[in-house]
């Protein structure tokens, strides 16, 4: 016999709102079905009612963590749509930002995963390691979080000459910390004992569901759109895409725990060959019929744009498919086989990024039935 | 692939190509084709699936399909009319298309045929039928 367990929208393991019932045999389990949308906010259709300009701070807006990769892949696909090329120092600008984005979001990424298996003193530690980069993004762009750098046609804001040394003393203080996390990853025992074989995701699954991101490349995934497809000053920038071939939680904790490393990579090698310049060039945002598709590696995974102009400065449709969206077919897969006490620990292995809704879902303890009620029926029935 | 080789790939599935640049193509096909041409991408071993973007025009429904050729970006577009507004699931072909296709249905109203779960998705359990939210008709309700 099996029992329903209702877990969200309100989580032990994610920020956000999003409801997840498991089906369970004793402590194991059997299937999972999520329900999305908690955090629907209508931004597509939002998007065709705003001008490109007005668009490029909704675009950011999407998601507070990886808000740059947003922008970035909002603003290069509107800058093909136009048939504009940024100037080359502008691409750096923004790779560096990005790569710094990515080094927080990892670095968040372990703190709350420490959290999650119970070792809180690792949440510590990675959140004051994270300061690091924090201070960095604010020493460019004046923004810890939210640093409204991009703008179509380049980025607003400049990495000055005279702040350099800083940022380079940052980096190698961020890359001492990513190689202690790197080693404490690998031998810690705490660790492995709760993320090893635990939520694990086979090559075939993450193939068949077409996982991105960190995800698939712990699953030996060798995808990585900087690589694959380089935009920007990608092309130019060296570095190696990390894979992994247990597909566990390990597996995608070590995955980001390396990139780590090779962000600071790109961003020491893009910050040396900074090429000079301009930072942006002006676009005529009256953008005549056409569509394109623009593609970036977020912190998560493979991030699309699609646009569609119309001839007007507002566009016809924008398309956005966020990493996360792209991870929840194979969510299934890691989660049943393993058991009840897994489920925080693996939701927190794709590194979910969900943005609220009115409703609750009964559990009927004797026969079992879940029921999801409005908000409306709940005051009728408990007034 | 570039995107040469794909337009080669699927030219006899297909009745316009648009070549953006070496990575990216438009392509055209209609409902009857385009079932052996996603049997002709997966043969040639494509298996990663982007997403599906839905949009009205209208009096047609543009259901664009993005598909990852390495490197290259394949939007394969299908457009049916708004007395029509269906398509065969690809589901069986692409197993990953499978919450695409629920939000197709759901924001656009175009039935996806033969899909296994057909449940919503993003929109609330009380929200109307037969209203969809990315429709050219779609007003919200005054606050």
């Amino acid at each position: 016999m099996t029992f329903i367990l209702p877990i969200g929208p309100q989580h032990p393991a994610l920020k956000e709102p999003e409801f997840f019932k498991f089906e369970v045999k004793g402590e194991e389990i059997v299937d999972v079905d999520i329900r999305l949308g908690y955090a629907h906010r209508g931004i597509e259709e939002a998007l065709s009612r705003r001008n490109y300009k007005h668009n490029i701070y909704l675009a950011e807006r999407i998601c507070g963590i990886c808000n740059i990769v947003h922008s970035t892949t909002y603003c290069q696909t509107v800058e093909q749509l136009a048939g504009v090329e940024p100037p080359e120092r502008a691409k750096y600008i923004r790779a560096i930002i990005m790569e710094f984005e990515r080094i927080h979001s990892h670095l968040l990424w372990l703190g709350v995963a420490g959290h999650q298996i119970g070792f809180n003193t690792l949440f510590m530690l990675a959140m004051r390691d994270r300061e690091h980069v924090m201070d960095l993004r604010e020493l460019i762009s004046g923004g810890r979080v939210h640093s409204a750098t991009n703008t179509i046609g380049g980025v607003r804001r400049d990495v000055r000459a005279r702040h350099l040394l800083t940022i380079l003393r940052g980096l190698n203080k961020l890359e001492k910390y990513a190689k202690y996390y790197v080693n404490l990853w690998r031998s810690d025992r705490t660790i492995s004992a709760r993320c090893k074989n635990v939520g694990v995701l086979c090559k075939e699954d993450a193939i068949k569901f077409c996982a991105v991101g960190p995800v698939a490349r712990a699953s030996g995934i060798k995808i990585d759109v900087r690589k694959d497809s380089p935009y920007g000053a990608y092309g130019a920038l060296s570095f190696d895409v990390i894979t992994e071939q247990e597909g566990d939680v390990w597996a995608k904790g070590m995955v980001r725990l390396r990139e780590i490393l090779e962000s600071i990579k790109i961003a020491r090698q893009a910050l040396k060959e900074l090429p000079n310049g301009t930072l942006r060039i002006p676009v005529d945002l009256k953008i005549p019929p056409n569509e394109t598709v623009g593609r970036t590696e977020a912190p998560r995974g493979e991030l699309i744009y699609y646009i569609r102009s119309n001839g007007t400065d507002t566009p016809e449709r924008v398309r956005v498919r966020t990493p996360t969206y792209g991870n929840f077919a194979s969510m299934k897969s890691m989660f049943v086989g393993g058991t009840v006490s897994e489920i925080p620990i693996v939701m927190w292995s794709i590194d979910p990024c969900f943005g609220c809704n009115d409703r609750v879902a009964l559990v009927d303890s004797r026969t079992g039935k879940t029921q999801h009620l409005t908000w409306e029926e709940i005051k009728r029935r408990h007034p | 692939m570039n995107s040469k080789e794909v337009a080669e790939l699927i030219k006899a599935h297909i009745s316009d190509v648009k070549i953006v640049n070496d990575r990216c193509l438009f392509a055209t096909s209609d409902r009857e084709k385009f079932k052996d041409l996603l049997r002709t991408l997966r043969a040639a071993g494509i298996t990663h699936i982007s997403t599906i973007t839905g949009l009205d025009l209208g009096d047609a429904v543009d259901v664009i399909y993005h598909f990852d050729c390495r490197p290259t970006m394949l939007n394969l577009k299908i457009q049916l009319p708004k007395d029509g507004l269906k398509v065969p699931t690809i589901t069986d072909v692409f197993p990953g298309a499978i919450l695409y296709e629920r939000d197709l249905m759901e924001m656009l109203g175009v039935k996806v045929e033969g899909h296994p779960d057909p449940r919503r998705l993003f929109l609330p359990d009380d929200w109307p039928e037969g209203v969809y939210p990315l429709r050219k008709e779609f007003k919200e309700a005054p606050k």
